[in-house]
């Protein structure tokens, strides 16, 4: 039954081969998880955060664990949108998973800049827009609280970008999310990735220091899980519903029953983040997972889980 | 000149543990068994490169056998693997074995001590760049400061098996005599009988020993020391000397700018706290100067280092 189940899905228009990606900032820029697993097994692949100009990033301390968590505090270091496509464009060519390439700036006119160039470039399936950094002092997080913020950054690199998928990326550090999540829709998102790691602290009692040089950092990990599958799943119900938007779900996930339950809440693919740190190979075992899964259910094809979540009060428990 | 020891296939291996035996207040050795792809991937593994140990599926000590400064952090859930290097990796026939040196200092080091022969563990490895040897030196001194031991340790052995052209010393400082991760008596008695540290001695290496309280070797820092024995080696050309050096970065700095005033090469293995260790989270940034300028870039402690040159970094 399993090599009959059909994993892949539709994504805003593009056919993946399956609904798993691995997150930005979590699997290098090209296939530095090349030594643990097949990188072609993924459906999608997004890259570690590009800036117009090459980002040395934070002091250390960068990173802290927490309980089923981490901080971490890179700063959006990167090797610049030149660079990038120099060394790294050709090796992603050369992959099979749909490529997004996570884009971030300190001015709405870099971000620009770096989509328009990149829209421009065969290997590019999709821009990530990353309004949700919680790391850097211009940018980020900055342009992705304020829905009045969000359309107008989403209206532009729209603009600057027609040709590519658009993907903006949101923050769970945010009153309303279905609310940026609405505004970054109406100005052009062909999709949503959610969600980024939380704002957060850890203080070292000995030094009266918070542990990182950055002081805060975003919280990722198995410890965030049911607050993302929560919102994947408010963001589903009071927008993309409706709209027919893909969601790219992710937060915590490290098991494929992890990325079912993103599934069941509305996500139409889900991202590997932190736990590729832990266990390098773990996205094409999730792949594997989900195939399981469905062989199991009798689902011969994954996307009709996308949203599926039952009615009613759950008396299995 | 050099000659780039550069990292074998890597991957996620499962080691078998042979032993974990307790050799001093908070030191153990936990030796470990690689077979199949393990044992030839880590046949290859160089003085200086590590590993990414799991310790999130073993089990803590029981409250009562557990440090009381550690209680809290006993309590601590782990997520992260830890990074390791291993002081003494052996290949022998299809199985390669690691001693793995450790002192307990948290929710990762406390689970280690329960791990008991027969006991699987995953480990990502080889990583990083080991230290380079090389050819044109005819003295080599490794500067060990607490917890730097392991990497030097092995160095040791592929300095003395397989370089037995190169003169080689080792340094060895911490805060007591307790704090030294050796075994065997580390007293003034011990010092001053000319007994040597066994982790070196059995390698034809005598080793100098520095504490800042002395309670064993010579009162004070080990690069006081250090800088006492080349100023008073004065045959010595530098260019034929070459410190690897391991332990705290205060140390290391210091350790540097020796080596810088007297012209001497130096290596130095950097620690850095990491998620990954594979290049992924890029956590583990160590600043470097860029060819000499007053520019600076930052490199990753585990693609890049761990191991890099005493003129390059720019220490904390």
């Amino acid at each position: 039954m399993s090599e009959r189940v059909d994993l892949s899905v539709d994504f805003a228009g593009l056919r993946l081969a399956n609904p798993v990606f691995t997150a930005s900032g979590t699997c290098g820029y090209a296939d530095e998880l090349g030594d643990f697993m097949d990188v072609n097994c993924l459906g999608g692949f997004t890259t570690k955060s590009i800036t117009l100009k090459p980002r040395k990033g934070n002091p250390t301390p960068r990173i802290v664990e927490t309980d089923a968590g981490m901080l971490n505090a890179i700063g959006l270091a990167n090797i610049g949108l030149e660079r990038f496509i120099e060394e790294k464009l050709p090796v992603l060519e050369r992959m099979t998973p749909a490529v997004f390439v996570n884009v971030a700036g300190e001015t709405i006119g870099e971000y620009v800049a770096v989509a328009e160039r990149l829209a421009t470039e065969q290997a590019v399936a999709g821009i990530e827009l990353n309004i949700s950094c919680p790391n850097v002092e211009k940018g980020g997080i900055s342009f992705g609280t304020e829905p009045a913020q969000v359309r107008e950054i989403t209206a532009a690199v729209k603009k600057a970008a027609a040709n590519r998928l658009l993907m903006v990326k949101l923050s769970p550090s945010v009153t309303d999310i279905a609310a940026i999540a609405r505004a970054a829709v109406e100005s052009g998102a062909d999709a949503l990735s959610l969600i980024n790691t939380f704002t957060a602290m850890v203080v070292d009692i000995e030094t009266r220091r918070p542990v990182l040089a950055n002081r805060t950092g975003g919280l990722s990990g198995p410890a965030i899980k049911p607050i993302a599958v929560h919102l994947v799943n408010k963001v589903y119900r009071e927008v993309t519903k409706d709209t027919g938007t893909p969601i790219l779900g992710m937060g915590g996930i490290r098991t494929a029953s992890d990325a079912i339950e993103f599934i069941l809440a509305g996500a139409s693919a889900v991202a590997i983040g932190t736990w590729s740190f832990i266990d390098p190979g773990c996205a094409a075992k999730i792949v594997e997972g989900l195939r399981s899964y469905c062989a199991a259910k009798d689902i011969a094809n994954i996307s009709k889980l996308v949203g599926s979540l039952e009615a009613g009060r759950n008396l299995a428990h | 000149m050099s000659q780039i020891s550069s990292s074998s296939k890597k991957g996620v291996f499962s080691a078998t543990v042979l032993a974990n035996r307790q050799i001093g207040q908070r030191f153990h050795r936990l030796r470990l068994e690689f077979s199949a792809d393990g044992a030839r991937a880590f046949a290859q593994f160089k003085p200086g490169q590590f590993t990414q140990v799991d310790l999130s599926s073993a089990a803590l000590p029981p409250e009562q056998d557990t440090p009381a400064d550690l209680l809290d952090a006993s309590r601590r859930e782990l997520l992260l693997r830890r990074p390791f290097s291993f002081a003494d990796v052996t290949a022998e026939g299809d199985k390669t074995f690691a001693e793995l040196l450790y002192c307990v200092v948290g929710p990762a080091t406390l689970r280690m001590t329960t791990l008991s022969s027969g006991d699987r563990v995953s480990i990502i490895g080889p990583l990083g760049n080991g230290f380079r040897i090389l050819g044109d030196k005819k003295t080599a001194l490794l500067v060990v400061g607490g917890m730097g031991a392991p990497p030097l340790q092995h160095l040791a052995k592929t300095l003395t098996s397989e370089h037995a052209e190169i003169e080689v010393v080792a340094f060895a400082g911490a805060k007591a005599a307790s704090e030294l991760p050796f075994e065997g008596r580390l007293d003034e008695i011990s010092q001053q009988l000319g007994f040597s540290l066994p982790e070196f001695t059995k390698y034809g290496i005598n080793s100098i020993v520095a504490t800042d309280d002395g309670s064993a070797g010579y009162r004070g820092l080990v690069t006081d020391r250090l800088q006492q024995w080349l100023d008073e080696k004065s045959g010595l050309t530098p260019d034929s000397v070459i410190i690897y050096s391991c332990g705290p970065e205060a140390m290391l700095a210091k350790v540097a700018e020796i080596a810088r005033d007297k012209g001497i090469d130096c290596q130095v293995s950097m620690e850095r706290r990491m998620a990954c260790g594979i290049g992924l989270c890029q956590s583990c940034a160590v600043e470097c100067r860029v060819d000499d300028s007053s520019q600076t870039t930052y490199k990753l402690c585990c693609e890049d280092g761990p191991v890099f040159d005493g003129r390059e970094v720019v220490f904390v």
